[in-house]
């Protein structure tokens, strides 16, 4: 790790402006102690961000929800009232790593996470996405990467809360410069499938604050994945769904794959086939299979096909439980 | 044996002596010793595959702040053969001061070209890992009876490959050791499965005689046989401790235990296995080889090869073997517990449920059928009788659902054994007892062994006996390896504790000193403690411990998910000393094997040669959530003494957990680590995908060379020395 000055940020504004001469920010530092160590990131400044007000609370209202940048995952995770109002986002929040970083992660943080492929953490190797000129999972060990690839980089999103906010359709309001910018989740991505060297859209200066999620009348949603190990392991694929549900039928759904593309992934096809429709084994399948229809398998990573089907039946089946 | 019949703590459990300290913190590992003016020491390592290391300059590491002493790991021009070898070190105030240091080292170096995965390496056209000789080895081959003959005649024959991978050492503890100097003596704490071992290398690559060096481990968090080879980075922490003339302190990180303190070898077998209509096997065939790193051919570190026992514990009439090991460009390999036995278990016990499965016998049936050890054949009963068998076993594939449920059973051999250990017994006047011996207590429980056999012996409460333990001053002990350590250790204290009693009998004149007279005994000693010593001796101890494990586990069909329900195991070790410590024992190797059937792989990257997951977030171990309910039952037979019973309960748990998955999905996973994308595989649900590698092709090709490879006779190898156990 390279030496590196301190601050404590008690503005956005102020936070923003001592990032964007070489520093980074830090809230719960899981994802940015692994770059320092690794020398992947070598800032001279990090400004901690944790403490700036407003960010700490999660603040439900009957249109909308607002969730601090700095909540802890193991505090969302343990939200009663946001579990029932969104189940499918206590669950993805219960689900990332181990208990000691759920105390500490935060949500800005799980958002705004780097890549985890290996060819980019390894120390030892310059990889497209910092800066080289291969992509080494391409024609090497890629068991772990994407499906789905708009561009040379194949490192998956593997942000749980990112699938499932997608789902949610969920919004992110940034600081931006001298004022907040509010942006989709697909604007929060879409740099990563078009940019090798992008992990989202934010720029180095740009600091997530809260995230808004909708509240929608009748809203459901639900969230799964299949990791190798039972607990503290990264998923496979995972999967999040969210609809509203009127008797039997499916309104406004989305079904977000993660895991599989470098960003959340979803097929407008699919949510627009889903539509209207009540949930059999016949109608969950013809959705996986829109999902997948683009799906293009590497040497070590065609097992996530039936992985993510079988993900998908599962978590639509789960939503209307 | 002459074990007392009537025991008050012998078989019973006794909680650790040391668990307080432990889970308090006072307990002082190697890293938590800190000498007056310690230096901290670190390694530049190879970043490299393969380079021709012309020369390091190390002036302007040695001149930062606060460096000490910058060496290179040797003088001139030579070649490093793995990512991570290292190449030189430096001591200096501070980690920090030597991480920075390390990164001004400059180092001249031509690349050379790499091979890193076996089936590359075997290729007649890959880069040489070393360049006077090709990286698959000669053969070694062994026949009994005509093989083909007993092929022809017999009523079933199955065959398979089955892959084992490179399963990387992770003890808790990472490898470590402070060295101190001090005039010309040296004191070093070493996190080591044999302090003896670590003196007399230490003495040699410090070029002092052995008795100006000591070895200290008191405490340590596991070794697993990775700590019994004189690794490298030992080597450097002794020689920066001389050129700065202060203790240098250097504690491999989990990144660097990835890469250059030892690994189980690989393997990829070829099998065939033929029985009778009865089920009685008649002919076996394997061809295989596997890769220990860089080193093959050089030595014969680990074993994982050459001492694949085979046709492992159900012998075949006629039998052909023949075997070979290949170089990469990778780190070595080492003994890692139970050597080549969960290796060779994985393809035996797999094959021979295929075999059941086309003579349409019960697997349990075959196994009684053909292992000639008595004691597991009484454990498979036991283990049926408990497991309820008979009542849960399906053909394969029959479960319904898509979460399948299956069950699988396998068999463990070892020889273990004990040998060569002095105790000394020190009684006081107030009646008070220190027993020492130079053992080193790996976290496997030794110290309380100790106290256990002691107290049963002297009369007395565990708790009010000193034990010291993992010191050089102290009586001499061999390595801890083979479980080999309970068996070489408890003998000693055994006789030590009867002479003292002797002694004392004389000395107090009682015909027993033991119990209610104890003090009064012990105050008739006189100013001047009783001292006395004993040593291992033939009749206490012995080896050949049998064990078999049950595995009850559920396969998820859709995502290719494997939990593991249950293992049951029944185990032998001869007279139970400690039951906790045993089972607990008997816990870790399961776990341990559950890991290495579901979980552990080290994997290259064949472009850039390094190991792309030396962490454990992508090297996965099994943690809590993965670890199923386990039982143990445990044969205590005082009558055959004392066995070590470390290795055995990790041989059979992944061939076990791998027949309960071919159980459950009626196909079969053959290779080691069982993951999701394997069982999808298996199960034929995978789409076609780009660059798939052409591996049944490759694998046919490799086959083919071993067994076109010259033929060695089969001799000890080198390092045998240390590992008599396994003979």
């Amino acid at each position: 790790m390279k030496g590196f000055a301190y601050v404590i940020a008690q503005t956005p504004e102020s936070a923003v402006e001592l990032v964007r001469n070489q520093g980074r920010f830090i809230a719960g530092g899981i994802d940015l102690l692994g770059e320092l160590k690794e020398h992947i990131a070598e800032p001279r400044l990090l400004v901690n961000v944790k403490m700036l007000p407003g960010t700490q609370e999660v603040t439900p209202a009957a249109d909308k929800w607002t969730i601090g940048a700095s909540v802890t995952l193991a505090a969302l995770a343990a939200h009663a009232e946001l579990r029932r109002m969104f189940p499918g986002l206590a669950e993805a929040a219960g689900e990332v790593g181990s208990p000691q970083m759920r105390n500490v992660a935060t949500v800005g943080g799980n958002l705004a996470q780097h890549s985890r492929c290996w060819y980019y953490r390894h120390r030892d190797i310059r990889c497209l996405k910092k800066g080289g000129a291969t992509c080494y999972a391409r024609a090497g060990e890629n068991k772990y990467h994407s499906l789905f690839s708009g561009a040379t980089c194949i490192s998956p999103a593997v942000s749980n809360l990112a699938i499932v906010l997608t789902a949610l359709g969920a919004s992110v309001v940034v600081q931006r410069g001298a004022k907040p910018a509010t942006l989709t989740m697909a604007q929060l991505y879409e740099s990563a499938w078009e940019n090798p060297r992008a992990h989202h859209s934010l720029k180095p200066a740009d600091l997530i604050l809260r995230v808004e999620i909708p509240v929608a009348a009748g809203g459901r949603s639900a969230y799964l994945q299949v990791a190798e190990k039972s607990d503290f392991d990264w998923a496979l694929v995972s999967c999040a769904a969210a609809a509203r549900v009127d008797g039997r039928t499916l309104r406004g759904v989305r079904v977000v794959l993660g895991s599989v593309a470098p960003i959340p992934w979803q097929v407008d096809e699919a949510n627009a086939f889903l539509e209207g429709k009540e949930l059999t084994g016949e109608v969950a399948a013809t959705a996986a299979d829109l999902i997948l229809r683009d799906a293009e398998p590497l040497a070590h990573n065609a097992y996530k096909v039936p992985l993510a089907h079988a993900l998908v039946r599962r978590t639509l089946a789960k939503l209307m439980a | 044996m002459p074990w007392p019949k009537e025991t008050k703590y012998l078989g019973k459990p006794t909680p650790r002596l040391d668990g307080p300290a432990k889970v308090s913190g006072r307990a002082k590992y190697t890293t938590d010793v800190a000498p007056a003016g310690m230096l901290y020491g670190a390694i530049l390592r190879s970043k490299w595959p393969a380079a021709r290391i012309r020369s390091l300059n190390l002036e302007k590491a040695r001149t930062a702040p606060g460096i000490k002493a910058a060496i290179p790991v040797r003088e001139g021009e030579f070649v490093a053969r793995y990512y991570g070898e290292e190449l030189a070190a430096v001591a200096g105030v501070s980690r920090q001061a030597v991480l920075d240091a390390l990164r001004l080292i400059e180092v001249d170096a031509t690349p050379l070209p790499f091979t890193v995965n076996e089936l590359d390496a075997i290729q007649p056209d890959a880069p040489r890992v070393v360049s006077e000789r090709p990286n698959l080895g000669a053969a070694e081959t062994q026949t009994t009876g005509d093989v083909d003959a007993a092929f022809a005649a017999s009523a079933a024959v199955v065959e398979g490959t089955f892959a084992t991978q490179v399963e990387i050492h992770h003890p808790l503890e990472p490898h470590g050791d402070i060295v101190a100097p001090e005039g010309d003596e040296y004191t070093a704490w070493c996190s080591t499965q044999g302090v003896f071992e670590a003196r007399n290398d230490l003495a040699n690559c410090l070029g002092v005689p052995q008795n100006k060096v000591r070895v200290l481990c008191e405490h340590m968090g596991g070794g697993f046989g990775s700590k019994i080879e004189n690794w490298t980075n030992r080597v450097l922490c002794a020689r920066l401790a001389r050129a700065a003339g202060a203790p240098v302190k250097l504690i491999l990180t989990r990144f660097e235990q990835a890469l250059s303190v030892g690994n189980r070898p690989s393997s990829f077998q070829k099998l065939k296995l033929a029985a009778s209509a009865a089920g009685k096997l008649t002919a076996f065939e394997m061809v295989m080889f596997g890769t220990p790193g860089h080193a093959a051919g050089a030595g014969d570190m680990g074993g994982g090869v050459t001492f694949l026992p085979a046709p492992y514990i159900y012998p075949a009439p006629n039998a052909r073997v023949k075997k070979s090991k290949l170089a990469v460009n990778a780190g070595p390999a080492t003994w890692m517990r139970a050597p080549g036995h969960p290796v060779a278990s994985f393809g035996m016990e797999s094959i021979l449920d295929e075999l059941a499965v086309k003579l349409g016998m019960d697997p349990v049936e075959i196994r009684l059928k053909n292992d000639p050890h008595e004691i597991r054949r009484r454990e498979y009963r036991i283990g049926a009788e408990k497991f309820g068998w008979k009542d849960i076993y399906r053909k394969p594939g029959a479960s319904p659902g898509p979460i399948k449920v299956g069950v699988g059973c396998a068999g463990a051999g070892w020889m273990s054994g004990g040998e060569g250990t002095q105790a000394e017994v020190q009684v006081n006047p107030d009646g008070t007892v220190e027993v020492r011996c130079g053992t080193q207590d790996l976290g496997t429980g030794s110290r309380t062994v100790v106290a256990v056999v002691a107290a049963e012996m002297l009369g007395l409460d565990p708790a009010e006996i000193t034990v010291r333990v993992g010191d050089t001053r102290l009586p001499p002990s061999g390595l801890s390896g083979g479980s080999a350590t309970t068996a070489s250790v408890a003998p000693a204290i055994y006789d030590a504790c009867e002479k003292t009693l002797a002694e004392l009998k004389k000395l107090s004149g009682f015909e027993d000193p033991r119990g209610a007279r104890w003090r009064e005994a012990c105050g008739k000693i006189g100013a001047t403690p009783l001292v006395v010593t004993g040593k291992w001796r033939e009749g206490l101890s012995t080896g050949g411990a049998g064990g078999v494990q049950f595995a009850g586990v559920e396969v998820d069909t859709d995502t290719g998910f494997v939990k593991v329900r249950k293992i049951l195991c029944v185990q032998d070790c001869g007279l139970v000393v400690n039951k906790l410590t045993c089972e607990s024992q008997l816990n870790g190797g399961i776990i341990m094997g559950i890991g290495y059937a579901l979980y552990e792989q080290r994997i290259m990257d064949a472009q850039s040669g390094v190991v792309l997951n030396p962490n454990f977030e992508t090297y996965k171990l099994p943690g809590p959530a993965d670890t199923p309910d386990i039982e143990i039952i445990l044969l205590d037979m005082p009558e055959r003494g004392v066995i070590g019973v470390g290795e055995p309960a990790t041989v059979p748990t992944a061939a076990a957990i791998a027949n309960a998955v071919a159980n459950a999905l009626g196909v079969r996973v053959t290779s080691l680590p069982i993951t999701p994308d394997k069982v999808l595989a298996a199960l034929g649900k995978l789409p076609k995908a780009a660059g798939q590698p052409a591996e049944g092709r490759m694998l046919d090709e490799a086959f083919m060379r071993v067994a076109l490879a010259p033929v060695i006779p089969s001799a000890p190898p080198s390092g045998v020395r240390r590992r008599k156990a396994y003979a």
